[in-house]
């Protein structure tokens, strides 16, 4: 298991978002850039070796095509580099095309981590501290799918094995997906109202339902979530004071060099490489205490 | 002290006229082990069910039960949801939550207790039932008798008073099952729980419960210890349904024509046999195995998994069936005897290996031509068979599928339904059945299918004894008239008297097969309590009738 | 009641004041902002006054089942993309069991099935959009039982409406604002997926809306919701 994956899952639930909503709410290149950096280092640890090469390859097209069209259909700017078809296309236009194409990723990226991290037991926690029915849908919705799947696998086989519509006919398989599936409902309603007969047999709806989870907050969730707040505040500070401010039309700003928004992108990268950080840094002390066994 | 009375109990569901109870009035003494038993739908799930107050169908209802000497339904909710604990029939359906955590700390976490409290109970119970491997699994990744056990390990941690079970080792192998009883046994004797179980295979059960309670159409003919069972039953008819079901000590002895000090465990029954007869004669008329010479369903060398980087669930599989033959196939939970039936029906693709069905390879067969008066497989749950919303709708599609015209299609459905005596049931919704009901419908099924090769998973399981000799007069019928069977089943007892080899299904593969006399003989645990009972005086014997027929030679013999 | 009055206030404050704070914020991408959040606390209020109800057991566990029937059918209907009953099951539970019910079905539909197939930012713009196809679904309830035409007219309305909403998400979130020229020209190459959209979904609710229907009326006369 993955260190990062240990915390607890308020303080992680409070990286990721502060994560994500800065890099899909900010248009600034560094931050962008350090968004996208981090993201790819994250993301890389966590998933195993040749994974890192697909993402690639998924990823660079993607890029490539959203950094293509944006300058192709956005004729803003004032710095025309040359004509296509009569419309200018502009430097500005490019270069924003991509400042997106880099936040996109970026953000796809962090949706990949957070998608691993957050698996749904720790989504599930979350939910039911502050509704807690809902989380018990979720929770039991969460039950029924892989047990469905299994379900309609053995109904179809079941009834391929006697014959019906298993011819290969694209008709068939549609009709054979529909029978199915109206099976299923059957099956799962009925099931389901004895499992609601099973909740209330043990005790679910008596008076001051309490919540119990594996999960403990402890010194280290602490030091995260304060750092966490503390970068985040910095960052957000500079974006309010907008020495993160950049716009791209209808000419690019200067970036901006003061001391102050120095300390924003240091502190906005230190925030992005922090999970990394964290693993490489368990990985080393393992590393060491393997070689002294 | 007694813990539930009842008075004049009677229901009956909405959907049907007839009574599911009929006029109960027993009572029931704290720290007792009580089993229910009696034929498929005779109301015993009807029965437990109105004993815990949520679970109670709806219906209409007269007469009393009295808990603690209050009227069940003026409990407070926190006593009747806490001090009753309920495990249902289909370990599936009282799993409320995805992780196996969770599931353990869901009652208490209804009771309100403190996360501290929580954190102690869960894990001593975890530990007490062997949980911990599989503490932080999703539920869904469970084999069934985990979560069997699950069932019932988060019904204990809420400290219940009473526990109530419904058939919980129906589909668990006899090893597990007998574990589980034993676990059952250490909670009744350690803890003074009240235990009230419903079950069909009385052989472990039985010699450990202080009551019996014997239900018929809907009303108790018997309630008292076992010992007596047999006579109350005798005294009511001599060929009562119910005797079949009676463990093999108990079957023996009664066969033998006596009457006083009946033995009950294979302990006792061993001792009995020792002090009574002699082993002058021990040894059974072989009657080797000839079979037919065709062979109809082969495997060689099969291999077969389910995703590219699961491990192989079967491992180089090979025997063959004979035409005509019946094949019995046992082996522990989870060791992959469904999957085989799946692959040899062509429902699963081997990766490796080679399956001739009737001479020809699976392969070679298109679309329908396999499943089309050739092969039928039961599966292991009934209801997945189940498509419409009457079981005559039901059997009316699949003989439409078959292509019977309709005035055969009425023939076969009344032929069928005759010969499983599931009359009653034409018109009932399927999944209004009790779950033994629900298993002779989809069997009649399979039947209508009229194949040459019949596949059936775990066919026993939920039906009475009485039900089973009956399944068995129909397997050797259908034999004769040239069926091929094969059988998956945890049914010992079954397995023995109606097969012509057993094989039995270890590690991916079929680790020994053989005629049943020579396998059960040279098994320890994999073998019948009439075989354990008698295997000192006679290692041969296998089944009940074998014992006392060997038994009547030496009496004989001695004078 | 004060509970409830309380949760109005906050509601009514909160909302400006979270999207004031961001357009400050985030000047330049201030429309995605505002979009995700109307999205995620348009759903809030439903949410919170399921919970305060007094529980019915069985309604939850129906409505779970047809969560997982509806994710378990992304998962069956895979090999053909965008064929998917996901509607047509939020837009039956709404008709048989009421428009909280549809809206629940939907928007945990988009959260339960983007725990499978990734979630986002575009979770909370499912969320919505599906809860309220589920919503009106539940209002127009009797209508639509009566007649099949409604029904499959509602289907296409819903096709359409949900491709229509999720490609304003696309281009805001793109663009980082709304200019109807790249909406156009959006919704130009959505146009084949807009048609399977529809006529999955009156496919859906022609073949299935009976049978389910019965077995949901069946269900809740068996067990007495
Ligand atoms: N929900 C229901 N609606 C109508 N009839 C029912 C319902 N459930 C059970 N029955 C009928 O009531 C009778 C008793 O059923 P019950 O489930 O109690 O049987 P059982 O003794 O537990 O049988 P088994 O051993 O097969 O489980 C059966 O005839 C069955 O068909
Ligand atoms: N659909 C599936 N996908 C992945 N693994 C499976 C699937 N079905 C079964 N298995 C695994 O394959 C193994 C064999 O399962 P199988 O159902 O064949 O066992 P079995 O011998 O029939 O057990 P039982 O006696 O409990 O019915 C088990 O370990 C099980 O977890
Ligand atoms: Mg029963
Ligand atoms: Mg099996």
């Amino acid at each position: 298991m993955k260190i990062f994956s240990s915390y607890h899952p308020v303080v992680l639930l409070c990286y990721f978002l502060s994560v994500t909503v800065m890099v899909m709410f900010t248009a600034h290149p560094v931050l962008l850039a350090e968004a996208l950096l981090g993201g790819i280092c994250f993301c890389t640890v966590l998933e195993r070796g040749n994974q890192f090469f697909r993402n690639l390859a998924f990823y660079v097209p993607l890029f490539l095509m959203i950094a293509v069209v944006n300058p192709l259909f956005s004729h803003n700017g004032m710095t025309p580099l040359f004509f296509l078809n009569g419309n200018p296309v502009t430097l500005e236009a490019i270069l924003y095309g991509i400042d997106i194409a880099v936040m996109l990723v970026a953000v796809m990226y962090w949706c990949k981590c957070y998608n691993i991290i957050m698996t749904s037991d720790k989504f599930i926690y979350l939910f039911g501290k502050a509704v807690p029915k809902i989380s018990l849908i979720l929770s039991m919705a969460l039950r029924f799918i892989p047990l469905f799947k299994i379900q309609m696998k053995k109904v179809s086989v079941a009834g391929k094995a006697m014959g019906l519509y298993s011819s290969k006919s694209r008709v068939d398989k549609v009709r054979s997906g529909m029978r199915v599936f109206s099976v299923m409902v059957t099956w799962s309603l009925e099931n389901a109202v004895e499992t609601s007969d099973a909740m209330k047999a043990r005790g679910y709806g008596l008076k001051g339902r309490s919540h119990f989870s594996l999960f403990r907050f402890t010194a280290r969730d602490a030091v995260l979530l304060s750092l966490t707040i503390l970068l985040t505040a910095i960052v957000l500070t500079g974006t309010g004071l907008g020495s993160t401010a950049f716009l791209f039309y209808p000419k690019i700003t200067h970036m901006s060099f003061t001391p102050f928004s120095v300390v924003v992108y240091v502190a906005f990268g230190v925030l992005c490489f922090l999970p990394f950080l964290i693993e490489v840094k368990e990985n080393m002390k393992w590393k060491y205490f393997v070689s002294k066994i | 002290m007694e813990i539930f009375r009842l008075e004049n109990l009677s229901f009956t569901y909405p959907t049907n006229a007839l009574k599911a109870l009929d006029s109960l009035s027993i009572t029931i003494e704290s720290g007792d082990f009580v089993v229910v038993c009696g034929q498929s739908g005779c109301g015993k799930t009807t029965l437990l069910k109105m004993l815990k107050r949520e679970m109670s169908p709806h219906g209409e209802k007269s007469g009393h039960i009295y808990y603690n000497e209050t009227e069940l339904s003026e409990i407070t909710e926190h006593t009747a949801a806490c001090e009753i604990g309920y495990v249902v029939q289909n370990p599936e359906n009282q799993v409320v939550t995805d992780k196996v955590w969770h599931e353990l700390a869901f009652g208490l976490e209804n009771m309100g207790l403190p996360t501290s409290v929580i954190r102690r109970r869960v894990g001593e119970m975890a530990s007490f039932f062997g949980i911990q491997e599989w503490f932080r699994k999703a539920t869904s990744e469970l084999s069934g008798g985990q979560k069997q056990l699950l069932n019932l390990a988060s019904v204990m941690v809420m400290q219940p008073k009473v526990l109530i079970l419904d058939e919980p080792t129906s589909q668990l192998d006899p090893i597990a099952a007998a574990d589980f009883i034993a676990t059952l046994q250490k909670l009744n004797k350690e803890l003074g729980l009240t235990i009230i179980l419903v079950e069909h295979r009385l052989e472990e059960v039985f010699p450990i419960a202080d009551k019996v309670l014997v239900m018929e159409n809907a009303k108790i003919i018997a309630y008292d210890e076992p010992r007596e069972i047999s006579g109350i039953l005798q005294s009511l008819n001599t060929s009562h349904p119910m005797l079949k079901g009676l463990p093999s000590a108990v079957k023996i002895f009664s066969s033998l024509g006596k009457t006083e000090g009946c033995p009950l465990t294979v302990k006792e029954g061993r001792n009995f046999l020792a002090q009574n007869y002699s082993n002058d004669i021990f040894e059974m008329e072989a009657s080797p195995f000839s079979p037919n010479s065709e062979i109809a369903v082969e495997l060689h060398n099969v291999w077969f998994r389910y995703e590219r980087d699961l491990p192989d669930v079967i491992r180089g599989v090979s025997f063959c069936v004979h035409k005509q033959e019946t094949y019995c196939i046992l082996g522990g939970n989870g060791t992959g005897k469904t999957t085989t039936l799946n692959v040899l029906s062509g429902l699963n693709k081997a990766y490796r290996g080679k399956i001739i069905i009737n001479g020809k390879k699976i392969k070679d067969y298109n679309n329908n031509e396999l499943y089309h008066h050739n092969i039928a497989l039961l599966p292991q749950n009934p209801q997945t068979v189940f498509l419409k919303n009457t079981v005559r709708d039901d059997f009316t599609e699949i003989s439409k599928v078959m292509q019977y015209d309709s005035q055969q299609q009425k023939q076969e459905i009344e032929e069928v339904t005759e010969q499983l005596s599931i009359h009653d049931l034409l018109d009932k919704h399927p999944y209004d059945l009790s779950g033994g009901e629900q298993q002779k419908c989809a069997l009649a099924k399979m039947l209508l299918l009229k194949p040459k090769i019949l596949l059936l998973d775990e066919p026993t399981k939920g039906i009475d004894a009485f039900a089973k000799e009956t399944l068995k007069g129909i397997l050797q019928d259908l034999k004769s008239q040239g069926m091929t069977i094969i059988i998956v089943t945890h049914d010992v007892e079954f397995a023995c008297e109606c097969a012509d080899r057993c094989a039995l299904f270890f590690d991916g593969e079929i680790m020994s097969e053989d005629i049943p006399r020579e396998f059960f003989a040279q098994n320890n645990f994999y073998t019948t309590a009439a075989n354990r009972i008698a295997r000192q005086l006679y290692p041969k014997a296998v089944t009940c009738e074998d014992v006392v027929s060997l038994c009547l030679k030496n009496e004989v013999h001695h004078v | 009641m004060f509970k409830k009055i309380s949760i109005y206030i906050v509601l009514l404050l909160v909302i400006p004041l979270v999207i004031a704070t961001g357009t400050m914020l985030f000047e330049g991408r201030r429309f995605v902002f505002i979009s995700l959040v109307i999205a995620v606390l348009s759903c809030v209020p439903f949410f919170l006054s399921f919970e305060k109800k007094q529980g019915n057991t069985k309604k939850m566990v129906v409505i779970a089942v047809m969560i997982a029937l509806s994710v378990a059918g992304r998962f069956l209907f895979y090999p053909i993309p965008f064929f998917k009953p996901v509607t047509a099951i939020v837009v039956i539970t709404a008709l048989y069991m009421g428009a909280e019910a549809g809206f629940l079905t939907g928007s945990l539909s988009a959260i339960i099935s983007d725990i499978y197939f990734g979630q986002g930012p575009w979770t909370p713009f499912q969320m919505f959009i599906w809860g309220f196809l589920g919503f009106f679904a539940g209002l127009l309830a009797q209508k639509l039982i009566k007649s099949r035409f409604w029904l499959c007219a509602y289907g296409v309305l819903a096709g359409v409406l949900f491709s229509l909403f999720m490609d304003i998400w696309t281009v805001l979130w793109k663009d980082g604002g709304f200019s109807t020229g790249a909406y156009a020209q959006v919704m130009i190459s959505a146009v084949p997926v807009i048609i399977i959209y529809a006529v999955s979904n009156v496919i859906f609710l022609f073949i299935l809306a009976k049978p389910i229907g019965e077995k949901l009326l069946r269900v809740k006369i068996k067990y007495g919701l």
